[in-house]
């Protein structure tokens, strides 16, 4: 199954723009952790900081533009993979490696039918 | 066959069949639905031409045509070209007799019903419909929630267990702590919802009876754990000590007032056997030493016998060695106004962070008693409103009013 892990951090932590030493030292554990994925990353990123984020809103047919993430939260979403297991208790042993700098989340989601495109 | 010995059956058969199923095509729904159709043909059979020398067997045979043939309507429904054939039944289940028929696949279905991911109020409603064969109706009133309610609880904890892709295996041994620690707690809360009958009449009496023969399976499954045998001690001496619960106006006894002469004998000593096989094994976690307490208060044979107070203060204070928390320190502090005195006790109590316990209605009665103990009338009845402001059930209801009535003389 493939599975999309979304990871949830205080972007504060990581300073202005996301530039801070904090940001280089989990870019390099982000990418220790991709190598240890090897063919079962499919995909991923990491996001730019929320105030970059611009949410388009489609209400009763009208669609408008808003500044700002979808939702605000104490915990925004910083970066995602995509990969490759075989069921959600192999998806949970990996998501567990995924670098975090504090308290943070990671939501594990199924891709509706199993596989991209 | 009367309806009753045929209810027997399909529960008794339930488990294996379902899980035997679920491992086979990985779908719960499935599992439990081809079951339920083969006791259906069961029913219409069995009392018209006679019920079969192995029920399960005859079950699991049905249940398996009942599988293909939900299957086979899916493919129809859903228009899909012509698949690989479903599983036929292998050669294997063909030449298997019956006693050696259906694969026990309990194991892995009570990891699966309690799962982590699975929302923690469908766990244990999920382990006792297909571990236990309970009906939704049932499994409603135990948990004091509507049918329907139910019903659509353990529909959400099905599709949540099938989308993300729940495994039907035993965990991996790095899981191994957590998950089953995950399937003891499930147990342990539904084991709450019986115990807190005190009475155990009507529906819960079956219902304790449930959670004993679940902790027997789980024990047979997995006869070297500790904490499972533990908590298959524990509930037995709870069990046990039903039938002393209640006095005859139906108010709670306190354990130490209870006649150990009332209590079942064969439970204790079931339960014995279980701590002793949970000691053997090297357990000292709080679940054998929960066990243990429990163990040394059943092992009381008349009122006359001093209360194992000392002992219990012991185990207590070794049980907080491993699991220092608010409830421990309560429990312990009852223990500790017997043996040192209720002004020791009072103050360990108010040491505790009561904020957290706010809602937690023990924290109050024991406040309550203690203080009352210790001659603090004014602040006792004040804690016993608050205790009999949580809704406590009506054996517990009537012995704190009592209690609180004492007050004014």
């Amino acid at each position: 199954m493939h599975y999309a892990f979304l990871i949830y951090e205080d972007e504060a932590f990581y300073g202005p723009n996301k530039s801070g030493p904090a940001m280089q030292e989990i870019v390099a554990k982000h990418m220790v952790f991709a190598r240890e994925l090897g063919a079962r990353r499919i995909g991923g990123a990491g996001l730019k900081e929320s105030s970059s984020a611009t949410t388009l809103r489609r209400t009763q047919g009208k669609t408008t533009v808003h500044d700002g993430p979808f939702a605000e939260a104490k915990e925004q979403l910083g970066g995602f993979y995509i990969i490759d297991a075989t069921d959600l208790d192999a998806a949970i042993a990996l998501a567990k490696k995924i670098p975090v700098s504090q308290d943070g989340s990671i939501e594990i989601r199924p891709l509706l039918g199993g596989d991209v495109g | 066959m009367s309806a009753d010995a045929l209810d027997q059956a399909f529960r008794d058969a339930s488990a294996r069949i379902t899980g035997a199923l679920a491992a086979r095509y990985r779908d719960l729904d499935l599992a439990e639905d081809a079951f339920a159709e083969a006791c259906v043909r069961a029913a219409q059979v069995w009392p018209a031409e006679g019920a079969p020398a192995d029920h399960a067997a005859w079950l699991y045979r049905a249940a398996q045509r009942c599988a293909l043939d939900i299957l086979r309507r899916r493919r129809t429904r859903e228009r899909l070209q012509p698949e690989p054939p479903p599983l036929e039944p292998t050669a294997e289940d063909m030449m298997a007799d019956d006693a050696n028929l259906i694969p026990d696949e309990r194991l892995r279905l009570i990891f699966v019903c309690c799962h982590p991911a699975v929302a923690a109020d469908a766990r244990a409603a999920l382990t006792l419909r297909l571990i236990c064969g309970l009906s939704v109706a049932e499994i409603a009133r135990a948990f004091l929630v509507a049918e329907p309610t139910m019903a659509q609880r353990l529909v959400r904890a099905k599709r949540k267990i099938g989308d993300a892709g729940v495994p039907f295996e035993i965990p991996q041994p790095e899981f191994w702590p957590e998950r089953l620690d995950a399937v003891l707690s499930t147990i342990e809360i539904a084991y709450a919802k019986a115990h807190e009958d005190a009475a155990g009449l009507g529906t819960h009496a079956s219902y304790a009876n449930d959670m004993l023969a679940l902790t027997r399976v789980l024990a047979e499954l997995l006869p070297r754990e500790p904490d499972v045998l533990a908590l298959a001690a524990m509930i037995r001496f709870a069990e046990a000590r039903r039938p002393a619960r209640l006095d005859e106006h139906g108010a709670m006894v306190p354990l130490s007032q209870q006649d150990p002469v009332r209590w079942r004998r064969p439970l204790i000593e079931e339960g014995e056997r279980y701590l002793q096989r949970a000691a053997n094994e090297g357990g000292d976690s709080s679940r054998v030493l929960h066990a243990a307490i429990h163990s040394v208060w059943c092992a009381r044979r008349s009122l006359n016998d001093p209360a194992p107070w000392k002992t219990v203060l012991h185990l207590y204070d070794a049980l907080l060695s491993v699991r220092d928390d608010s409830i421990v320190r309560l429990n312990r502090a009852v223990a500790l106004a017997e043996v040192r005195g209720v002004a020791e006790a009072l103050a360990d109590v108010a040491a505790i962070d009561g904020d957290a316990l706010v809602t937690f209605l023990p924290y109050h009665a024991v406040r309550a008693d203690l203080l009352r103990r210790n001659g603090q009338m004014e602040a006792a009845s004040s804690a016993y409103r608050v205790a009999l402001a949580l809704n406590p059930g009506p054996a517990e209801r009537l012995w704190l009013e009592r209690q609180a009535a004492s007050l004014q003389h």
